[in-house]
């Protein structure tokens, strides 16, 4: 009797420890979803008070609507290549900075720095140096280059360039720490047995790099395709659309275009595409992984 | 073999300078006049002349800004270690279903994706009176950082051994007593990595305060960034060295908590 008194009191100190974060967790993630999947069926503006119920008809609307399909593609696009970019960047930095090389922690912070900096300033910043700083460098060179952010063909990749040298630093350590974590005598005993540095990094590195491989693909994938800051400050979805990616073009829908029920139902849509992706990829990925 | 090393020390070295290359710049701009930028645009200044500082200082409200950032940062990043550390610790020693459950509810809060919820949460804000202020700030980033910071804070705990809390518990403490003494003084280590990766997280957000703090006095650095830049398109010189102020105070933590910062990220890299 007395055992059970106490391990009732011991459990509503859990329950109580737990009220504080699943309170903020309702109001930061809990309600807005709710209330939003609500708006996604309705006609409402943003601001009338009034709300008219119309079914799946932003939804419909929505798959049919091209600028969408557009939207959706740059952005795949941009996060597909940025995943791809900075992961094989990221690596090869960590392969570098994880040999003994002199100043390897000076590197290190070199090529994390951009990281910190906020999304406003790096696109300031290298909106400047497209359209300033690098037309006349290579003027000295005797090229003539324009802003790539100024023209439709070129605009996506000046803004995953600007996303590559932010976009490093974190999965760079992650390598860094992955390949800290392979036993010293593994790769020994290969070079032993004759394998060459590739043959090394092909069959005995990447493989038991699988678990940072897998979460660096995740995290950068998952990021990248909710890109907005760097979009909105630089190029704001143009020139055009030629850069108009989901999240701009949710924001735009449900801020500046007064139809919030149809932007809350693209968001919807973008919340289901992303939850397919994490899965898939995880899944993926964990099939390939090597237990040491 | 030694020439391989010069060979790849040189490699990293030209990496280094082209990932340096835009700062430098941002640098060599706020430290011209715009006459010596347009004469010769990468000569160095002919003297230390910092009078865009001064006047980026004096018309930019960059001391409000700071204070603002400041403020923001400090009360969040608190107020999520508190929670998520309560949370984590009952999830962790608690350990039935429901405990699972919530667990489980906080990880899948992570894939929700911001503008999912933005516009409805800006809604709940303005009827709560949480916008301009603070406080209804603090509150977001609370439920967005409490998700990764469970995660944190459960994975810790868990590899904390029961040993001590039980006998602490037998000489009659109780479940609050033994966070308090026995287990908050044990989490300093993943507290560490809560801390910085919250920070720079909230330090350079962009978008909540963009839809939070309409209010030209509650503007954070990167807002206030990002309207000066609006506003003096035609003086760079100047928006560069705002620029650079607004760079200095996150450098300088990054610089001084590098060592945390980099165990942070390996250590959220596991936990994933």
């Amino acid at each position: 009797m007395e055992l059970l008194k106490r391990t009732i009191r011991r459990e509503f100190w859990y329950v109580l420890f737990l009220i504080p974060g699943v309170l903020l967790f309702t109001l930061a993630v809990i309600v807005p979803l709710i209330t939003g999947g609500r708006y996604s069926f309705t006609n409402w503006d943003g601001i009338s008070r009034k709300l008219t119920y119309i079914g799946w008809d932003n939804y419909v609307h929505a798959v049919r609507d091209p600028d969408m399909w557009t939207a959706l593609g740059n952005t795949f696009k941009y996060a597909i290549i940025l995943t791809i970019l900075v992961n094989i960047l990221a690596l090869l930095f960590a392969l570098l900075l994880d040999s003994y090389l002199p100043l390897k922690n000076l590197f290190r912070t070199v090529f994390f720095l951009p990281s910190i900096i906020s999304v406003v300033l790096a696109g300031f910043v290298w909106s400047y140096n497209y359209s300033q700083g690098f037309p006349k460098l290579l003027a000295y060179f005797g090229l003539d280059v324009t802003s790539p952010l100024g023209n439709p063909d070129y605009a996506l990749f000046g803004l995953i360039v600007i996303a590559v040298w932010q976009g490093i630093g974190s999965p760079m350590i992650i390598y860094i720490a992955g390949l800290q974590g392979i036993p010293g005598e593994l790769l020994e005993s290969a070079r032993i047995d004759g394998a060459g540095a590739f043959h090394v990094l092909r069959n005995v590195t990447l493989p038991l790099l699988a678990p940072s491989i897998t979460i660096n693909m995740l995290l950068v994938l998952t990021g990248s395709l909710k890109v907005f800051d760097l979009v909105l400050v630089t190029t704001n979805g143009g020139p055009g659309f030629a850069t108009e990616v989901i999240t701009t073009f949710v924001y735009k829908t449900a801020f500046s275009s007064f139809k919030a029920g149809y932007g809350m139902a693209l968001s919807m849509i973008f919340f289901v595409i992303l939850v397919i992706v994490t899965v898939v990829q995880v899944s993926i990925f964990r099939k390939r992984e090597v237990d040491l | 073999m030694k020439g391989t090393r010069i060979i790849v020390l040189g490699v990293v070295a030209l990496m280094a300078i082209v990932f340096l290359f835009p700062l430098y710049v941002a640098l060599l701009m706020a430290l011209k006049t715009a006459k010596q930028s347009f004469d010769s645009f990468y000569a160095l200044p002919p003297s230390l002349n910092f009078s865009n500082f001064v006047h980026a200082w004096e018309t930019s409200k960059y001391p409000t800004a700071l204070t603002n950032s400041l403020i923001i940062t400090l009360l969040s990043v608190t107020l999520i270690i508190v929670v998520s550390a309560l949370s984590g610790y009952a999830v962790a020693r608690g350990n039935k279903p429901f405990y699972n459950f919530v667990f489980l509810l906080f990880l899948s809060g992570i894939m929700v994706p911001f503008q999912v919820t933005m516009l409805p949460l800006y809604k709940l804000g303005k009827s709560l009176h949480l916008i301009n202020n603070h406080w209804g700030i603090m509150l977001i980033y609370g439920g967005f950082g409490v998700q990764t910071g469970v995660l944190f804070f459960t994975g810790f705990v868990r590899g904390i051994s029961r040993e001590i809390e039980e006998a602490a518990r037998i000489d009659g403490c109780s479940t609050p007593g033994i966070f308090v003494r026995i287990v908050m003084p044990l989490l300093k280590p993943v507290t560490a990595t809560v801390f910085v990766l919250n920070v720079l997280y909230i330090w350079n957000d962009f978008l909540i305060p963009l839809l939070y703090l309409q209010d030209k006095h509650y503007r954070t650095i990167p807002l206030q960034q990002y309207f000066f830049f609006g506003q003096y398109s035609s003086d760079l010189n100047l928006a560069f060295a705002y620029a650079v102020m607004g760079m200095i105070p996150i450098v300088v933590f990054f610089l001084f908590m590098q060592r945390f910062i980099i165990k942070g990220i390996a250590a959220g890299a596991i936990k994933g």
